[in-house]
């Protein structure tokens, strides 16, 4: 199913660090998994993600570690931090508020017409 | 072939986006790795070599918008807090020498300052822009460079006194130097550890030909630290707290040994006991420490100190020697009062304390290792520095950096404080990868927490 982009940029930032509190991960793991959970509805470009990560990494929302993958070359694995979790948290806080807001809206009409 | 040129196409054309040349190859290396991973999970999928690699090449997006995101992200990040800081720093420098000179006379000392501050902003900028990483490329040779400077400083230069001061500026850059022996000795072990600890001596050696107690101290104080940093970043990879063991127990034996020694002979047990207690002593070894002691319980808050019974047809800097150098301090609190001590303690804790937060958050152990050891150097300096200004003159002081009369200095301390700012500046692109290669190569047989793994071609056998 597509759905329009603008309905998940924000919240981009919110699902990866999703991702990483489960395990770290490098890039291409993480589109990967982004599409087996979402069941293919997050289409993440590698274009998108990886500035996006590097942005993260520089607000110190993750961090980054390299380790060799089948022995020549050298994966850079993301880890999430503490201000990572704690941002994470925020940013749940925030989607769950919004989109309760978003369907009392939508539950008003249902309860308008019974 | 072609597979392989579409590729490399893509990056290049993502590589021109990215303006900054430093932050290219990480940024490149880990989306070629993503492009492999991409085009080997269309292969495995049943397509053919071609249609794989041009499928992966559609994954990643248009190469321009992709480099330019990417662009928008790494910049060189000077850290405006520490530059604005250190043109503080330098400024007071320049007043307080103004002050002082047109007070006592001499104002051509304060035009040499001026000149020595217009060699020492080039210097500092050079080594600003200066890629740091080649402290930790050719540590060796940076290490025995600075030998042969030191000692040809030892025989070629002036003395004073019998003493000979030009080795100091030298010595000062050892630490840094000293960072990069140690970046160097990644995963040689225990004896990467001693043979840190042995060439330590040589700089240690050379402190004592100047001679200068302070130097000493200095070196001691910083590459403990830079030590320290390693065996806890687990560098040497030994086990932490027998690295840490290793370190001290010989350390500390041989500090304290000297103590004893001067303990048991009269004249230096005497000079020891001064510096705590000046009065024992007060026309002798405690002379210099009584008379701060005077001034300063004569200083006021703000304003000029109050005369001092005994020397009063005197001027406070007629009893007070090295007032532009070693007792700048000491002399400003007496005339201007303690509001000085107070707003230069600020400067430079400030600038302490923010450059020992990033070079915690530094990623790389070099650039850890690195500004560590610039922060130490600076740190003691200063350290000493006001100690000794408030009558505590176990160690007699180096300078106050940027702050204190001379141009050698300024020129030695403006130049790492360049590499220090050039450390932070680029410090999140650094990464320690030389020897990772070869250390996969050498030690195939590794222990680790109680396992023998055994590693034959990356067939991990536990």
């Amino acid at each position: 199913m597509a759905i329009d982009k603008s309905l998940y940029t924000g919240s981009t930032t919110m699902l990866i660090l999703k991702l990483l509190e489960e395990a770290d991960m490098y890039g291409y793991q993480m589109i990967e998994e982004l599409n087996r959970k979402s069941k293919n509805v997050f289409e993440l470009k590698a274009g998108t993600l990886y500035p996006l990560l590097h942005a993260l990494e520089q607000k110190e929302l993750v961090t980054s570690y390299d380790e060799t993958a089948d022995n020549t070359r050298v994966r850079k694995y993301y880890s999430i931090t503490k201000n990572g979790h704690k941002y994470l948290h925020e940013k749940k806080k925030e989607w769950k508020a919004y989109t309760s807001a978003v369907n009392d809206v939508l539950g008003g009409t249902n309860y308008a017409t019974a | 072939m072609q597979q392989l040129d579409k590729i490399t196409e893509y990056l290049d054309t993502v590589r021109q986006q990215v303006r900054w040349k430093k932050a290219q190859p990480i940024v490149l290396d880990e989306i070629q790795n993503h492009i492999t991973d991409q085009k080997n999970a269309f292969l495995n999928d049943g397509f053919d070599e071609e249609t794989a690699t041009d499928k992966a090449i559609a994954e990643m997006g248009d190469p321009v918008v992709v480099g330019e995101k990417l662009n928008r992200v790494h910049k060189p990040k000077p850290d405006w807090s520490l530059l604005a800081l250190t043109v503080a720093m330098l400024l007071l420098g320049l007043a307080i020498q103004f002050f002082i000179h047109s007070t006592l006379g001499g104002a051509w000392r304060f035009e040499r300052q001026l000149v020595s501050s217009g060699i020492a902003i080039p210097v500092m900028l050079a080594a600003y822009f200066f890629d740091f990483t080649i402290v930790g490329k050719y540590p060796k040779l940076a290490f025995f460079a600075l030998c042969v400077i030191t000692i040809a400083c030892l025989f070629f230069t002036g003395t004073v006194n019998g003493r000979s001061p030009s080795m100091i500026y030298p010595l000062l850059l050892f630490p840094t130097a000293f960072a990069g022996f140690v970046y160097s000795m990644r995963n040689k072990g225990y004896g990467g550890l001693i043979l840190c600890g042995a060439v330590f001596i040589i700089p240690a050696v050379l402190s004592y030909y100047v001679p200068s107690a302070t130097v000493l101290f200095l070196l001691c104080v910083s590459c403990l630290a830079i030590l320290t940093g390693a065996v806890l970043k687990g560098w040497f990879n030994i086990r932490k707290r027998l690295g840490i063991l290793i370190l001290y127990i010989p350390t500390a034996a041989v500090l304290t040994t000297p103590f004893f020694i001067i303990m048991g002979e009269g004249y230096k047990a005497k000079r020891i006991q001064a510096i705590f207690n000046p009065s024992l002593d007060p026309t002798g070894a405690g002379y210099m420490g009584t008379i701060i002691r005077r001034l300063l319980s004569n200083s006021q808050f703000i304003g000029e100190g109050f005369p001092i019974n005994g020397y009063m047809p005197y001027e406070a800097f007629h009893i007070l020697p090295e007032i532009n150098t070693d007792f700048l301090l000491t002399y400003l609190i007496y005339r201007l009062g303690w509001i000085v001590l107070i707003v230069t303690i600020a400067l430079f804790a400030a600038f302490i304390i923010r450059a020992i937060i990033l070079c915690m958050k530094q990623k790389s152990v070099l650039g850890f290792l690195t500004s560590l050891a610039i922060v130490s150097t600076f740190a003691v300096q200063c350290i000493v520095y006001i100690a000794s200004n408030l009558g505590f003159l176990l160690f007699s002081p180096l300078s106050l950096p940027l702050i204190s009369y001379g141009g050698k200095i300024l020129v030695t301390n403006m130049f790492l404080i360049g590499l220090l700012l050039s450390v932070f500046r680029t410090g999140a692109l650094v990464r320690d990868t030389t020897g990772t290669v070869a250390v996969n190569l050498n030690r195939f047989i590794q222990y680790d927490d109680g396992r023998i793994i055994i590693d034959l071609k990356g067939n991990l056998i536990k």
